[in-house]
This record gives structure tokens, C-alpha cells and sequence, in this order.
């Protein structure tokens, strides 16, 4: 099998896209925002909890779209959970680095993290997209 | 090959692109011509010569280079005329793309025939570009938009098509060949109109190089098409209008070119086609697209047709004998296009999977996300073909999605 379709869709991409963690809706929740891929019809809602200490208690989301946009989501929740909002915002960055092929260098995430399964997006420009989906959402719903 | 029979227009030569490797060593599979088709030498080498040797602005200067430019893109009209059977070259306005031809049709026509409350009448199959532009005279003017349902064969129903029509339809506009499906419109639906005295409008982005096309034949009252799905540039789109309509309707972007006499205190206008080409036109495009034609006329539409009904056909049956293949739309007959889903497995996926294998196909909404959610769908595959196009490679896809369903589902 060709290595660019291996990396791409490695076995955890492929376990979440079938089964994502984290879907559904957060109840109770504070801020929410939806993504939406105008370019495929792809869309998800994402809600999660902020706490007064500024960390993401909980965090959910529901959609559909493919098992890279799928699989982004869910791993992306399980990430981010717990976390203080500024690292958050950390590893937001980090992660549009690593998908968008960015040689620059990562400060949060590094091999051993689940979401660097998501690394091989690289090789195919037009699935950047899908997998951001949820973290733009993300960015925007702290915007809000 | 299990086939007997392999007609083969022995063109891929002319295509330069199809001798790429795709990752450095798959041949390239271009399954994805109505999204836009390749580019034949001809066109290439002739646009590339327009620029070398002729260029310079259309209809303005009286030098040598503006005369040999001007006689191309005149040229290149007088080509889409026949092209259309149109009666006239004064029924052909080249625009930028088909949706601009849209657009133009939808706010003069509302400019000069309608008011609030006036009915316009589409299907739910159409392109978003069929779609929009008449959405904005629901949003702006108030004007009602009826949509004609679709069968499961992926035909407008004509019965619910005729039940729309009230004394307040203006207009009718249809896609002539769905992008989706390759079925193409019932003729019945264009005598309802004439019958009931409604222009209609037919989105000929996918038929116009697949179907021999005569718009007198049809009897439609607007036609467009776009130059970059015809083997033509991207930047060329062509509008037919009868004479009738198009002069009645009032210029739709002013600038040069468009008008008669200028004075601070106001305008006249130019006579057709040019009242509705306003600023320098895609002048190379235009040009391009009628080296287009030729190439097509070259081949022949009855060739052109038979290859691309042959190989639509064998792929459909190959595709109907997979259990894990879904095909949208009925087994009735199609052009050059069809939309399937591998079950449980995204079209974005399965497009990755062929491209890799040197398959380019189409994966998405198609532009038509109304047609989607009617499906229930989120997205479709979309095969389809051109000139350029043999068994061998249906083939070798097939073979391919066996391996893509494999690989997901492992």
C-alpha cells in the first residue's frame, strides 16, 4: 500500500473517524461555535465548559463529515480537556503548524502525542482543511 | 477487458497533460471533466500564438495587431453561433464563466419583465450557480422561487414541474445535463414553457460538450455555457440570448465597449452583442474556445457521443455489479456522468485513496448541497468522462476501489 495513504490514514485516525470520542453535546456549556467546510459540506457543532480557573472541563462535539475531519475532532477533545486556556491556544497553533506542513518549530505537542497522527495531512493540501475544521471552531467559539 | 467492443477516439496525444505521473509514477486517470476538462494542443499552442503574435485589445484601435485581434475574437464568435445553431452572431455574448451568463440573465431579465411577487422556476437538481443568482432576487426584490421535485431516476418530475406554473411565472431555468446525475432534461419540460409562453433558460455547463447542441432544435430562450468545461481556457463563458429578449433587456455592467455615445448628461448603447460586454473581454479566452470548437467539430459529435455513451455505460453496469457501491440516481440513461458512494466510507476518502493511485476524481457536494440533503447524503464520488477516456482506465478504477474498500473497512 502506498506510504502517502499509510501516513494519512494511520490506524488511530482511522479507529477515530469510526468511532469519535467525545460526540455529542456538552451540557452544561458556556461557549460553543459551528465549522463548517463550504468546499465539501462537511460541518460540526462544537460546545464545551470553561470553568472560572479558565480550563475546559468538558468538551464535546457532534457532526459529520469524513474520518480525517472525524478523527481531528475526537482527538482534538480529548486533547484539549482539562486544559488550561492558554495552552489551548498552544497547542491550537501548534497543531495548524504540523497539518499545514509549517517547518516551524513545535512548542506543545511533539511524537509521542496522539494528535501527530495527523502529521501525513500534509502530504495532501487539500485535506488541511478537514482536519482544522474543528479547531478553527475552537478559536472561533473563544473568540465569541 | 471483458468488452468486445473498444471504440477509442485516439486523442490522448493531443492531451500533454495525460503523460504526467502522478507521484512520480502513476499514470494519470482524469476522471473529473465535468469539474473542467483538459486542454488539447491545439488550444494551447493557438492561445500561446495569440499572445506571441497577434495580441492587443479588441475593438478599439485601428493598427494592425488591434485588426488581427479583433478578427479572432470575432472569429471565435461566428464559431460559437454554429457551435449553437444560434440565428444570429448578435445572439452570442461571451462572458466570463456560464455563471456570469446567470447572473446577467437573472437581473435584466428581472430589470425589465418583473416586479415583487413575480415567480421564477427551478428544480432541486440545479447548480448552486443556477441557484444563487436568482436567490438574490428572492433576497433584493421579493421575487418567489418554486422547485421542481426529482424522481428517483434523477428526472425533474414533469407533472410537479407543470403544477408550479401560475399566471405570476416569469421564468424557468434548468440545468440541461445535472451534474450530478448525467441525466439530461426531459424535453417536455421546454415545450411546457412554450407552450405556456415562459422563457426558459438552460444551464448547458455540462451538455454543451457531450450533447450536440441546437438551441433552435430546443427551443430554450437562453443557453450558457462555460469555455474550461468544452477543452477550452478558464475566463470564457458564453451567453445565447434570442435577439428578441436580449434587446429588450437593459445592459448589465456599463463601461467601455457597451456604449453608443457618451455625454456627461448620459448614455446610449451599443447594439448587440456588444450592449452586454462591457470592458475588455477575455479576449485569448475567447479565441481559445473557439480553437475549442474546432477540436470538437474535428473529432465529431457523433463519435464524441457514441465513446462517451459507451464507456458511461460500462462503467455504470461495472459499478451496478459492486454490493458496496451505491449509485445515485436511476439505471436510465446517462451522460458522461455518475455519482455513487462507497458505503460507509466518506467520498473525501475515497478520492484520496484514487489519487494516489493517479485517479483524479470528485468528492463533495458538487455545488448542489439542496440535491445533497434531498439524497441524504453529505457528500457523493463523482465519475465522468471525456474524449480523453477508455475502458482500460474504468478498468483499472474498479480495481481501485476494490482496494480503497478493502483498506477502510479493514
Amino acid at each position: 500500500m502506498n506510504d502517502l495513504i499509510n501516513d494519512l490514514y494511520q490506524e488511530i485516525i482511522l479507529d477515530h473517524g469510526r468511532e469519535p470520542r467525545n460526540f455529542g453535546e456538552c451540557e452544561p456549556h458556556n461557549k460553543s461555535a459551528d465549522g463548517h467546510n463550504p468546499l465539501c459540506g462537511d460541518n460540526l457543532k462544537l460546545t464545551f465548559l470553561l470553568n472560572d480557573q479558565n480550563i475546559i472541563e468538558d468538551i464535546k462535539f457532534t457532526g459529520e463529515g469524513c474520518a480525517i475531519s472525524l478523527a481531528s475532532a475526537s482527538l482534538m477533545t480529548e486533547k484539549l480537556k482539562g486544559k488550561k486556556i492558554e495552552v489551548a491556544e498552544e497547542i491550537f497553533k501548534d497543531f495548524t503548524n504540523l497539518v499545514s506542513g509549517s517547518d516551524e518549530d513545535l512548542k506543545v505537542l511533539n511524537e509521542e502525542d496522539s494528535l501527530y497522527a495527523l502529521k501525513g495531512v500534509g502530504g495532501f493540501p487539500m485535506r488541511v482543511k478537514c482536519a482544522t475544521m474543528a479547531w478553527h471552531a475552537f478559536n472561533q467559539a473563544l473568540k465569541d | 477487458m471483458d468488452n468486445s467492443k473498444t471504440l477509442n477516439l485516439n486523442v490522448r496525444k493531443d492531451f500533454p497533460i495525460l503523460s504526467k505521473k502522478i507521484l512520480e509514477k502513476k499514470d494519470l486517470i482524469y476522471f473529473d471533466t465535468a469539474a473542467s476538462a483538459q486542454k488539447p494542443n491545439t488550444v494551447i499552442n493557438e492561445t500561446n500564438d495569440f499572445y506571441k503574435n497577434h495580441y492587443s485589445n479588441v475593438s478599439r484601435g485601428v493598427h494592425t495587431l488591434s485588426v488581427e485581434s479583433t478578427f479572432r475574437y470575432e472569429d471565435a464568435r461566428k464559431k460559437v453561433q454554429k457551435f449553437l445553431n444560434a440565428r444570429s452572431e448578435n445572439e452570442i455574448i461571451f462572458t466570463k464563466s456560464a455563471t456570469e451568463g446567470i447572473n446577467l440573465v437573472a437581473q435584466t431579465f428581472y430589470e425589465k419583465f418583473m416586479q415583487k411577487g413575480d415567480e421564477v422556476i427551478l428544480s432541486l437538481i440545479e447548480h448552486h450557480s443556477n441557484l444563487i443568482p436568482w436567490f438574490f432576487l428572492r433576497d433584493k426584490y421579493g421575487v418567489v422561487l418554486k422547485f421542481a421535485n426529482i424522481q428517483t431516476s434523477g428526472e425533474i418530475d414533469i407533472d410537479h414541474f407543470n403544477s408550479l406554473f401560475t399566471n405570476k411565472t416569469k421564468i424557468v431555468s434548468l440545468t440541461h445535463l445535472s451534474n450530478v446525475f448525467g441525466t439530461e432534461l426531459n424535453e417536455k419540460a421546454i415545450s411546457i414553457c412554450k407552450d405556456k409562453n415562459i422563457p426558459i433558460l438552460l444551464d448547458g455547463c455540462q451538455s454543451a460538450a457531450h450533447l450536440k447542441i441546437d438551441v433552435q432544435k430546443l427551443g430554450c430562450d437562453f443557453f450558457v455555457f462555460s469555455g474550461h468545461k468544452t477543452y477550452g481556457p478558464a475566463g470564457i463563458g458564453v451567453l445565447y440570448g434570442t435577439e428578441n429578449l436580449l434587446s429588450e433587456m437593459p445592459p448589465y455592467q456599463g463601461g467601455g465597449g457597451m456604449i453608443g455615445d457618451v455625454s456627461l448628461e448620459g448614455a446610449s448603447y451599443a447594439e448587440l452583442p456588444a450592449k452586454y460586454e462591457a470592458g475588455t473581454p477575455p479576449l485569448v479566452e475567447a479565441h481559445g474556445l473557439g480553437i475549442a470548437i474546432d477540436y470538437m467539430n474535428k473529432i465529431g459529435f457523433d463519435n464524441i457521443i457514441e465513446h462517451e455513451n459507451e464507456i458511461t455505460k460500462y462503467a455504470f453496469n461495472k459499478l451496478n455489479e459492486i454490493d458496496f457501491i451505491e449509485i445515485h440516481g436511476g439505471d436510465n440513461k446517462r451522460n458522461s456522468i455518475i455519482s455513487f458512494n462507497i458505503k460507509n466510507v466518506h467520498s473525501h476518502e475515497v478520492s484520496s485513496f484514487l489519487d494516489v493511485e493517479g485517479i483524479a476524481i470528485r468528492a463533495g457536494h458538487h455545488c448542489c448541497q439542496p440535491l445533497m440533503k434531498h439524497l441524504g447524503v453529505n457528500s457523493t464520488a463523482r465519475l465522468s468522462f471525456g474524449v480523453y477516456n477508455s475502458l482500460e482506465e474504468v478498468d483499472k478504477f474498479v480495481i481501485a476501489l476494490h482496494k480503497c474498500k478493502e483498506f477502510f473497512n479493514k
